[in-house]
């Protein structure tokens, strides 16, 4: 959406004449008149600049919150990422790649930094197999719900999202509950699958629960994206013979497309700095350690602590925009048009 | 394809074939098709009917349990928050023994778990947050969809790379910039960026705002109202419901907020309700356990009614955000 409201913008500096000739807001019957006597060299007449500044001053609240929040905090931390801090002095000294490097160097000895990080790193990525399993059966359940014709879709819908919109914290203490080792579902087999303690089984777990859990949303988007597909092209494939099967397949599939980049990117934007897992769900145990968490916890450690954090930090954000910088530049691309 | 081919053959039947009546032909066409169809139906009926009512069946099935896999942990929360400490820790009956509001009486009186303050500073970071937040978006939104700004596309691409960036960047020099304050440990981190506005909600308005017509902003300019006037007499009522829909997002969104509020607060005095919660969830004591699940059901009750009240804005909200890109 956002993109969209830039290319708006984006033609309506390209064709000024055209955008602003069709009664943009401020051109009032006076500067309308002033305008056409005037010649048109004179472009910035006393009326519009003190719009200019009107409007300006409208959005200058966001612009200093983004310039404090945002761009400074960025500046910082990657400013940190050079530095040793300490925290009792309040002094930093430049330490140059130091904490980059050490991010690196020993991975696969235990017990070293590298080696936490890339545990950390590994977690966070095998975690993001929720990601693909939750558009899977959240598009098996689009495609029963609209091909099925089934009644009370909307209550359906309104279900799966639920968890959507509830508390992670409140949803990972039921889920902890009913995964403990003497939680329902050992209970319920008569096993005593140690699902928290275990180092793989609590990502296990987190996969299942986030698996469930992100389930509503995508199939509440490929619902959306299904109704896009006009009936015709239905129409048109089964009088050549198509089965529903092949219909699935061969037309909603790459119609909806779309929706599956969305889902896909949006996931590993939130799945890249997930947290609460670990935090709240496997109380952190170290088999559900993620990239925030890892930064969170160095940033303590010591007087390297700060700078390795901003470090994990600066490497874990250029992930994360590279990611969204492809979902902008493609997102246009991905878009089905007949 | 197909179509195309036979609207493509109808156009030449009609050019070369005038005399032959179009309609006449369709009809023969149809009449064909539907003979065609009626047969094979009635060859093989009962068969058809037979297994379309089993795939029915299926579906629902399929899609009934799925919906009670997805109501069963909020059903066992409320269930397991009535038990008695040892029960919910130790015992295993679905429905409990005997109902018990121990959890919830403790919850509501003990003072190591102030959940009513917990509430209250939840309560204080909604308004003030939502309040001042709501009206500087709108009001940047106004400048954005409305009025003439030099560098527009600028500003724009400027404020829209903010959504870039990850909190996990921000985080480690605005806990430092806060503890430089004094101000972790208290509501401020929580509520001072959101006094600068909620760049998501700027974009929304903005394309709502769009939509709006320029004339009712030039009567009014006609008139002598001033920019901002015009924005709060004319804008402000006539977006009314989408600004409404964004509010109750943002609302969800910081009820629910624990990543932020868990690295600042500290002492539980301070804290949020769903940081308190945490802290519920790592007492070790077997009586914490079902007062972890009753306080996951208070706090989870606003957000359903919301939600259930609202669900036709946060189901469409939801997929005009992934849909229409």
């Amino acid at each position: 959406m956002a993109e969209k409201i830039l290319q708006a913008e984006l033609e309506a500096d390209l064709a000024p004449e055209f955008a602003g000739g069709e009664g943009a807001f401020g051109a009032s019957l006076g500067e309308e008149i002033a305008r056409a006597r005037k010649p048109k060299k004179q472009k910035h007449s006393k009326v519009e600049r003190r719009e200019n500044l009107i409007a300006f001053l409208f959005i200058l609240p966001p612009i200093i919150g983004f310039l404090i929040f945002t761009a400074i905090s960025v500046g910082c931390t990657i400013i940190f990422s050079f530095q040793n801090y300490f925290a009792r002095r309040g002094e930093s000294e430049w330490v140059g790649f130091i904490h980059y490097l050490n991010l690196f160097k020993g991975m696969g000895t235990a017990g070293t930094l590298a080696n936490s990080f890339f545990k950390s790193v590994g977690n966070t990525i095998f975690l993001l197999l929720s990601i693909p399993i939750s558009m899977i059966f959240g598009l098996g359940l689009a495609a029963l719900l609209r091909m099925g014709e089934i009644k009370g879709g909307r209550v359906l819908q309104v279900i799966y999202y639920l968890p959507a919109v509830s508390s992670a914290v409140a949803l990972n203490i039921v889920w902890r509950y009913i995964f403990q080792s003497n939680g329902i579902l050992n209970t319920a087999f008569g096993t005593s699958t140690p699902w928290l303690s275990d180092d793989m089984l609590v990502k296990v777990a987190i996969i299942l629960k986030n698996s469930l859990n992100g389930m509503g949303g995508a199939m509440i988007l490929y619902l959306a994206g299904m109704l896009n597909v006009s009936k015709d092209l239905y129409e048109a494939s089964s009088l050549d013979g198509a089965g529903k099967i092949r219909q699935f397949f061969s037309i909603t599939l790459p119609i909806i497309s779309p929706v599956t980049f969305y889902l896909l990117i949006t996931g590993l934007i939130g799945g890249l700095q997930s947290y609460v897992d670990a935090q709240v769900f496997a109380k952190g145990g170290s088999g559900s350690h993620t990239i925030v968490y890892f930064i969170w916890q160095q940033r303590t450690n010591g007087a390297t602590g700060y700078g390795v954090a901003s470090a994990a930090a600066v490497l874990l954000s250029i992930c994360i925009m590279i990611v969204t910088l492809v979902q902008f530049k493609f997102s246009n691309k991905w878009v089905y048009e007949d | 394809m197909t179509t195309e081919k036979d609207n493509d053959l109808e156009q030449q039947d009609e050019l070369f074939d005038v005399q032959t009546e179009p309609s006449q032909s369709d009809i023969e066409a149809e009449l064909l098709l539907a003979r065609q169809a009626s047969g094979r139906r009635k060859q093989d009926a009962p068969a058809a009917v037979a297994k379309r009512i089993a795939l029915r069946t299926v579906t629902y099935i399929i899609l009934l349990v799925g919906a009670f896999l997805m109501l069963f942990p909020f059903l066992w929360m409320v269930l397991s928050s009535f038990k008695t400490g040892n029960e919910a820790a130790l015992e295993f009956t679905f429905f409990p023994k005997k109902w018990v509001w121990e959890s919830y009486h403790a919850l509501f009186t003990e003072s190591d778990f102030p959940i009513f303050t917990a509430l209250g500073n939840t309560i204080l970071i909604e308004v003030s947050v939502i309040i001042v937040g709501t009206f500087v978006s709108a009001l940047a939104a106004f400048s954005f969809a409305k009025l003439k700004l030099r560098h527009k596309t600028f500003w724009l691409l400027f404020l829209m790379s903010g959504m870039m960036v990850p909190y996990a960047t921000l985080m480690l020099p605005q806990y430092r910039a806060f503890e430089a304050l004094n101000m972790t440990d208290t509501l401020w981190p929580l509520i001072l960026p959101g006094f600068f506005g909620n760049i998501s909600m700027m974009f929304f308005l903005i394309q709502y705002m769009r939509g709006v017509p320029s004339a009712y902003l030039e009567a009014a300019r006609i008139d002598g109202a001033s920019h901002f006037t015009c924005f709060l007499r004319v804008m402000f009522p006539l977006i009314k419901t989408a600004i409404a829909a964004q509010v109750i997002f943002w609302f969800v969104g910081i009820w629910n907020d624990y990543f932020a509020p868990s690295l600042y607060l500290t002492s539980r005095e301070n804290m949020t309700l769903q940081v308190l919660l945490g802290q519920l969830n790592s007492g070790t004591s077997a009586k914490y356990l079902p007062m972890s699940l009753a306080g996951s059901v208070l706090s989870s009750i606003p957000m359903l009614i919301i939600y259930i009240t609202c669900q036709k804005f946060f189901i469409e909200s939801l997929t005009i955000s992934g849909v229409k890109g």
